[in-house]
């Protein structure tokens, strides 16, 4: 199991995937604001989503895990 | 060479063999003379010994009296204990070597196998380190003695294996696949940089049109000032044919660094990278940006600034970090070079972050704005927020007020026509004429000349 880590602190604006899907190495799993700017957060490695844990709305802090892949 | 190791001690008189476990010498690379030390791990497992060490701090002084690179090939099981002191004296004949030899002439290391314990302090004080992945391993202490120490269970791979140096510490520039593509790399390296600090960097025919302009450049970088870009994709359009060297590549990924050509001239190219921190500046890319300017000053190579900044990466984690010494690598290293520099501001500059990527206050020779750029003091949000605070909370209507202050502010801001009026830019170009512009500044600039106080040497913030 890989986490999916949020590269900085910022609000989660949407996300792009849901538990299942097949994600290849560098997919945008979700979009963040930050710094006045959206971020991709993707996925480190090819594989399937196992577990989405936030919301579109959500702050999260930098490194903190927003997925899972399996 | 066939220098050995003079030791008796601990059975050495028998494992002894010609070399002492490096070769040293010199050839041609594309017709260009270099000095090449390589280890060899089939000779007592490449340990550097007395001997070995002397050669390579040899090769080192040689080539820096000859003017011309020196390239390593590391591949040691480390320093040879059997030869006690006398190892740890000659290794410090490497180490001096590296470090006068440094900014005279190009120093380059290949890790083509372990480089270990106090001898990875000899790649570590040149210029470039290529890794090869999966044979390649640099550490100073290594697992056993973490575990004797700490306890930790770590693997070699693991505590310094070409993705550990190339992602997490900083120390590897380039990582190959394997043996000769690392060689491969080396050459095209050598390609971009001069012989020596005396000399200019090569420059080739170049079969791309200087005149070539880019339709399509604007729509490599969206609009949308919140919409990110890979800004490698706008420098590989400016450069000669496409082609983009670009070092440490998958470390502080939120700047790029790198060589290309401009009608034929070697220059480094930097930028602010929005697809990572949004481009935001931080402690790691300080790091990677100032060294990178360090090398083109030294060695006569224009550096060309691309920027689209949104300030300095927030938080306890920066600070504490030291961001603040950190980031003033950056503004030391460009207001210390001398070459030839250029700017060119794509979309955004605010606040302190826009100084440390080469303004006119910074020596840049020529600062270019796309048309669509907003420069500030801070972005128009924060801005608003400070400067209009007790109209908004006092409005009847708190968000209607905001919103009209917003655009009041953004209209004031955005667009090449102050900073131009204010001389904060030279002059705005269309994306589509980037190209054509920036070969004409840098070869109206090729005998730029800047002199600088005289002393012995600035500290620069480390």
């Amino acid at each position: 199991m890989t986490p999916v880590t949020a590269p900085m602190v910022g609000k989660v604006l949407n996300i792009q995937v849901k538990v299942g899907d097949r994600v290849q190495e560098d997919d945008t799993i979700i979009v963040m604001e930050a710094m006045k700017m959206e971020i991709p957060v993707v996925a480190p490695v090819t594989g399937t989503i196992q577990e989405i844990k936030v919301a579109a709305g959500d702050m999260v802090e930098s490194e903190a895990v927003v997925a899972l892949i399996e | 060479m066939l220098a050995e190791t003079p030791s008796t001690d601990f059975g050495m008189a028998e494992r002894k063999k010609p070399t002492d476990g490096v070769v040293t010498g010199y050839g041609k690379i594309d017709g260009r003379t270099v000095y090449v030390f390589g280890q060899d791990f089939t000779v007592i497992a490449g340990t550097v010994g007395a001997a070995h060490a002397e050669k390579i701090a040899y090769c080192i002084e040689t080539a820096r009296k000859i003017g011309v690179p020196v390239i390593g090939l590391y591949d040691s099981a480390g320093a040879r204990i059997q030869e006690g002191l006398d190892v740890t004296r000659a290794i410090g004949k490497i180490f001096f070597q590296n470090s006068i030899t440094s900014g005279t002439v190009p120093q380059i290391s290949a890790i083509m196998g372990p480089c270990i314990g106090v001898a990875a302090y000899s790649p570590a004080l040149t210029d470039f380190i290529i890794m090869v992945k999966g044979t390649s391993q640099m550490f100073i202490t290594g697992p056993s003695v973490i575990r004797e120490v700490t306890g930790e269970e770590v693997s070699m791979e693991e505590l310094g294996g070409a993705k550990i140096h190339s992602e997490i510490s900083g120390v590897a520039d380039l990582v190959t696949s394997n043996d000769e593509e690392c060689l491969q790399h080396i050459r095209k390296l050598l390609a971009y940089i001069p012989s020596s600090a005396f000399q200019v960097p090569p420059r080739v025919v170049s079969t791309d049109d200087p005149n070539r302009r880019i339709e399509d450049m604007e729509n490599l970088v969206p609009e949308d000032p919140k919409k990110p870009y890979d800004v490698r994709r706008v420098i590989r359009r400016l450069a000669d044919n496409d082609e983009f060297f670009e070092l440490k590549p998958k470390w502080a990924r939120n700047l790029v660094t790198g060589f290309g050509r401009l009608h034929g001239h070697s220059v480094g190219f930097i930028a602010n990278q929005p697809l990572f921190l949004a481009g935001s500046l931080d402690v790691d890319c300080s790091d990677k940006a100032s060294r990178f300017i360090r090398f083109c000053d030294a060695f006569s190579i224009p550096i060309i600034t691309l920027v689209d900044v949104p300030g300095y990466l927030p938080g306890t984690k920066q600070e504490r970090a030291g961001i603040i010494r950190h980031g003033a690598k950056m503004l030391y290293a460009y207001s210390e070079a001398s070459v030839p520099k250029i700017t060119l501001y794509l979309r955004k500059g605010y606040g302190g972050a826009k100084q440390a990527m080469c303004t006119r206050e910074m020596g840049a020779d020529q600062l270019f704005v796309w048309p669509g750029v907003e420069l500030a003091v801070m972005g128009a949000a924060g801005a608003v927020g400070v400067l209009y605070k007790r109209e908004i909370e006092q409005a009847a209507n708190p968000e209607e007020m905001r919103r009209q202050k917003l655009e009041e502010f953004s209209e004031r801001f955005s667009g090449p026509f102050e900073a131009v009026a204010k001389q904060y830019a030279h002059n705005a170009v269309r994306p589509e004429e980037t190209r054509v512009r920036l070969i004409q500044a840098l070869e109206m600039l090729t005998t730029k000349q800047e002199d600088r106080p005289r002393k012995k040497h600035g500290l620069m913030p480390v």
